[in-house]
């Protein structure tokens, strides 16, 4: 890098050092050593309290039950983000069935490809593992989708793009699996309203405990449905993003100053 | 004394962190360029979210329930820091990602249409067209 | 024992600092990205050290693995180089 960029670094950082020595001396720093009193409320409901979610895990039951709907907002803005991406990489139905017949490279070297069968196994386990803990531990839907969408990327990277294909993973059915997905939550969520209560409404509706073991509710079926979505919807991104090039030149001419 | 110095530099670095990426939004030419600024800006801003629910007091705990007793709650409320912050930030990291999502697919058809990815290029061909 | 931990969160949050300031002066848009990268670590021990783990491990997938990967396809599509004149 340049000597002006390393000489700058140094300068701001003894300008930030210097700044907070001001703002000490004038004790302006602010410090907080209590709760707020949202904060308590949701640390004292949340396994013993009268408004119980039956989850020792507070994040988890602020996401999907406390305040739920802030999360299916949430899933609906990623879904649409995806539509768009696909509505603006898309091809003709005939260039698209013409698509295989390119020839893929080979790929990377045969010890990168070895690790790479290795590791997706190890991957796939462990965000599974997150997403099913969720709801006693830190954990969850989204956090285990987003290490799943690392495997397709590495198979893609060190294979080929038609190597996932050929595996059956092909973007029309990542979308399929995606939507049955969001099925899946919206029928959770609409479930309690067959006995008169509310909307994604967790405790008494859901059995707290199956066969002795803790699984709070709805929390554990809405975190094996966001998994799978979040895992589906990064898979077809990649796909979208991994096509050749040539293709979309022959769809239209770039145009260069 | 020492304790407010640290917690000092650290609201400022990251305050820094982000009046430099604006910086890179406003004045970088590259629209590569500014979604990195981008990506840095929103990261900073989740930061400072979260340091708003933190406790400066030993032990501190994460908001996460160890022992089902309830002895282990009046341990537990006395050390954990703030989960609401933490929710919403989850929220935002996860919603910023999308628009991030989208916003590099539109740069590469940017790309392919103009031939370019420089700002100023780009208002130059419009320029002409338009005329 | 309070200063062991902020004195990490110190480090980390002014290596972060310095990590943005690279990425955003940097011409070559490659090594951008990876200072870009070096920012989220640097981010992510802030992270844990201020107790928050759920927002940790969603955090550390998507700007080391999603963004950096995003990125590198862009820019292989793209130009590479940003031209300042």
């Amino acid at each position: 890098m340049k000597k002006v960029h390393a000489v700058t670094a140094c300068i701001i950082v003894l300008f930030v050092i210097l700044l907070s020595f001001v703002l000490t001396s004038l004790n302006m720093a602010p410090e907080t050593e209590e709760v707020r009193t949202l904060g308590k409320f949701f640390l004292e409901n949340s396994y013993f309290g009268d408004y119980s979610a039956m989850s020792p895990e507070v994040v988890t039951s602020i996401l999907w039950d406390y305040r739920g709907l802030d999360t299916i907002y949430e899933t609906s803005v990623f879904f649409l983000a995806i539509i768009s991406s696909l509505a603006l990489f898309r091809l003709g139905n005939t260039i698209e069935s013409e698509k295989h017949s390119e020839d893929s490279g080979p790929g990377l070297s045969f010890i990168v490809k070895g690790i790479v069968k290795l590791v997706s196994v190890m991957i796939i386990a462990v965000s599974a593992s997150i997403a099913l803990h969720g709801h006693l531990t830190p954990g969850g839907g989204f956090q285990g989708g987003s290490a799943l969408a690392v495997v397709p990327l590495l198979v893609i990277v060190a294979f080929s793009k038609f190597a996932l294909e050929d595996l059956g993973f092909t973007k029309d059915r990542a979308m399929v699996v995606r939507s049955l997905s969001l099925v899946g939550i919206a029928l959770v969520a609409l479930f309690p309203l067959l006995y008169g209560a509310y909307i994604m409404q967790n405790q008494p509706i859901f059995p707290a405990r199956i066969g002795g073991q803790l699984t709070s509710g709805s929390l554990i079926l809405y975190n094996i449905f966001e998994y799978f979505a979040v895992g589906a919807g990064f898979t077809a991104v990649f796909l979208l993003l991994a096509t050749p090039e040539k293709i979309f030149k022959k769809l239209l001419g770039v145009k260069k100053e | 004394m020492i304790v407010e110095f640290l917690w000092s530099i650290v609201i400022i670095s990251i305050l820094g962190a982000t009046v430099i990426s604006l910086y890179g939004i406003a004045r970088r030419p590259s629209l590569i360029k500014k979604l990195i600024a981008l990506t840095i800006l929103t990261d900073s801003a989740n930061l400072l979210a979260i340091m708003v629910g933190y406790r400066l007091i030993y032990p501190v705990a994460p908001p996460v329930l160890p022992r089902l007793t309830e002895e282990g709650l009046k341990e537990f409320l006395a050390t954990a820091v703030d989960p609401l912050p933490q929710a919403l930030v989850i929220t935002a990291v996860v919603i910023g990602m999308a628009v991030n999502i989208l916003i590099a697919f539109a740069i590469i058809q940017i790309y392919r249409i103009y031939g370019t990815t420089d700002v100023r290029k780009i208002a130059k061909v419009i320029k002409n067209e338009g005329s | 024992m309070i200063f062991l931990h902020l004195i990490v969160l110190a480090i980390s949050a002014v290596l972060g600092l310095v990590f943005a300031y690279f990425a955003i002066v940097e011409e070559d848009l490659l090594k951008a990205v990876i200072y870009s990268a070096g920012q989220a670590v640097a981010y992510a021990i802030a992270f844990y050290i201020l107790m928050a783990p759920d927002v940790l491990l969603a955090y550390i997938a998507i700007a080391v693995g999603i963004y950096t990967a995003l990125l590198i396809f862009v820019i292989s599509k793209t130009e590479r180089r940003e031209v300042i004149s």
